[in-house]
């Protein structure tokens, strides 16, 4: 049901107005030299359009980091409703949109997440193109162009953008400003498909992904695990930063007076000790070599079998995100591929490593 | 007080070498403990306290004089339940970390003379002397853990402390993170989470002064921090500032011949 608008930048302003007056409009602001974050909005002027990725991605707004679920009080246990405000989500690139269609995906499949699921109807979510960095690589993951998990996109042909409106909930939300849309000529739809022409050469980072399947049963004891495993530093910053990744803990957190409290869900990371230690003390990962190759099989093969999708969207947020230069992804896939060119063999020569990830 | 009231359960809170931050901050939250516990003893608080047992003795400070230890072993038999708070006497802190690349008579020699008479010990965490029975890090503790910690504790349960890494709470606050965009020598990877990520929020290197997190990867920190440029020797006294034990850079001695 896409129907598809031309809206002049100069008329934008009031396009952000008309959304801005919807309820909450979070864009990405930039927060220090290299990052960005989504975060509530005022004006316009501080929507930073060259963000390309997030430090936290989307999924914050649906899944938040930290959650009360139930609050007891002597025999009484209430469920805690989430709190709920109209949110627009303004400039989600597409391989975030992917990444919440894999949540929406995880979080429906039954039992629903009843909390993740109203936060998610109670959003309006505005697509944007955007052009690819060194760190991009949705294209392997064939996550480059958004098909769903929109209600409005809008792809940046210079003095204009081209808006497809998706959802029911898309068009109503641009009824109070109709008259600054147009209907899009020959011209506009040539340029559209040029833009988007132009992106899919611009990809410089990626990966040839037909035999990832494959690759990742194979190389399962390949030596590079335990190289990577050495370096871990089992953060965890890989896991918050990715689009998909939804594991959490349950914590309850009990009031001096012994009768009340509250159960609360927090994200957690499968990179950390604790995560895998089960009773009786075992661990079923014990090294950070366990939980790193378990997140990289979770994330390029785990969901293959159960639903035929990959995890990873391609984003980059790993790689960007890991202190110790060991999630870049691509160069990892490659290395298993058995393209042995990869940068981080001369660690073993020099031991100086400045040239992996920055 | 009635006399037909079941009693409130007791708590202890002793000091032994420390700077009295735990003691500061269990003070600013007595308000909120007092409808649930009789304060038996508080030194640091009240002229008034008795020497009778316990349910639980929060203690702080590390074991770093043969009074502590004689302190410690008499809170210890009184006490049901023994929580350790504080970096000083969960992992002995500076004095039990940094300092110990020094001897400890060596340095009584040359702060207080040939003829002191003080007498000293290694600064050690309470659990080289006796059995503790819950950990609460901090330099100094975070008031909502604390309070969640003791609530526990009023229920006779086991609290549950994170120990995951300071990253997870810098990430979850969108920081920038220092170590990649600054490339200064953070310890957040490595260090007990718990503070809020309180120093990288305000763009500063973690220097672990929660002590060391669960199972930190001592040896892949270093490797990392040497890359950045850091000295060697340097890193080591950085990572064992906050008295993490020996044993976490055993692996690291082995492979590179470093002497950690």
């Amino acid at each position: 049901m896409s129907q598809s608008l031309l809206l002049k930048k100069t008329d934008f302003s009031i396009f952000f107005q008309t959304l801005k007056s919807l309820g909450k409009f979070f864009a990405p602001v930039r927060v220090s030299e290299q990052s960005f974050s989504f975060k509530e909005i005022e004006t316009e002027a501080q929507i930073a359009w060259e963000a390309l990725r997030t430090i936290l991605p989307p999924k914050k707004f649906f899944y938040p980091p930290s959650e009360t679920l139930v609050e007891y009080s002597g025999n009484e246990i209430r469920e805690v409703k989430p709190e709920m405000n109209f949110q627009v989500l303004f400039g989600v690139h597409p391989c975030d949109l992917a990444g919440l269609g894999i949540m929406d995906t995880i979080f429906e499949a039954g039992p629903a997440d009843t909390h993740y699921l109203q936060r998610r109807k109670e959003s309006l979510i505005i697509g944007l193109s955007c052009m690819p960095d060194k760190y991009c690589f949705c294209k392997s993951m064939g996550t480059s162009c958004a098909t769903k998990g929109y209600d409005i996109f809008l792809t940046d042909l210079g003095d204009a953008f081209f808006v497809q409106v998706e959802t029911p909930r898309g068009i109503e939300s641009l009824e109070n400003c109709r008259q600054i849309f147009t209907s899009v000529s020959e011209t506009d739809k040539d340029n559209y498909k040029d833009y988007w022409e132009r992106r899919d050469k611009a990809f410089t980072n990626g990966f040839e992904p037909d035999n990832l399947r494959a690759t990742m049963d194979m190389e399962w004891n390949n030596e590079i695990w335990d190289e990577l495993g050495k370096r871990c530093l089992s953060c965890g910053n890989c896991t918050p930063v990715c689009p998909t990744c939804y594991c959490f803990d349950l914590v309850d957190i009990a009031s001096l007076n012994g009768d009340s409290g509250s159960r609360v869900r927090e994200w957690d990371s499968c990179q950390f000790v604790g995560f895998a230690q089960v009773a009786g003390d075992y661990n079923f990962r014990p090294t950070p070599v366990d939980r790193l190759k378990f997140w990289y099989r979770h994330k390029l093969h785990g969901f293959d079998d159960p639903y035929g999708f990959k995890t990873c969207v391609g984003c980059g947020r790993c790689t960007v995100s890991c202190p110790a230069g060991i999630d870049d992804l691509v160069d990892v896939v490659k290395k298993l591929q058995g393209q042995r060119e990869s940068r981080n063999d001369s660690s073993e020569a020099g031991g100086e490593n400045e040239s992996q990830i920055k | 007080m009635r006399k037909d009231a079941t009693p409130l359960p007791c708590i202890a809170v002793e000091s032994l070498t420390g700077c009295a931050g735990e003691l500061l901050v269990i003070l600013e939250n007595l308000d909120k403990l007092l409808p649930f516990v009789r304060v038996s003893s508080f030194p640091f608080a009240q002229s008034k306290n008795d020497d009778g047992p316990v349910d639980i003795a929060f203690v702080e400070g590390s074991v770093s004089q043969p009074h502590d230890l004689e302190k410690l072993r008499n809170i210890r038999a009184k006490s049901r339940w023994l929580v350790a708070v504080g970096n000083c006497a969960v992992w002995g802190c500076v004095q039990g970390g940094a300092c110990a690349k020094c001897k400890v008579t060596d340095m009584l020699e040359a702060v207080y003379g040939k003829s002191s008479e003080i007498q000293v010990l290694e600064a050690k965490p309470l659990d080289a002397y006796v059995p503790v029975d819950v950990k609460l890090s901090g330099c100094p503790i975070n008031t909502t853990q604390f309070l969640s910690v003791t609530a526990s504790i009023l229920k006779d349960h086991l609290p549950y402390i994170t120990h995951k890494p300071v990253c997870l709470e810098c990430k979850l606050r969108e920081n920038a993170c220092i170590l990649i965009e600054k490339n200064l020598p953070c310890l957040g990877p490595v260090t007990a989470a718990g503070c809020g990520a309180l120093c990288p929020s305000m763009g500063a290197a973690c220097y672990g002064c929660w002590g060391p997190c669960q199972s930190p990867q001592m040896d892949a920190m270093a490797t990392i921090l040497t890359e950045k440029g850091y000295d060697a020797m340097e890193v080591i006294n950085r990572l064992k500032t906050f008295g993490a034990p020996d044993h976490l850079f055993e692996r690291m001695s082995s492979e590179t011949g470093r002497e950690a």
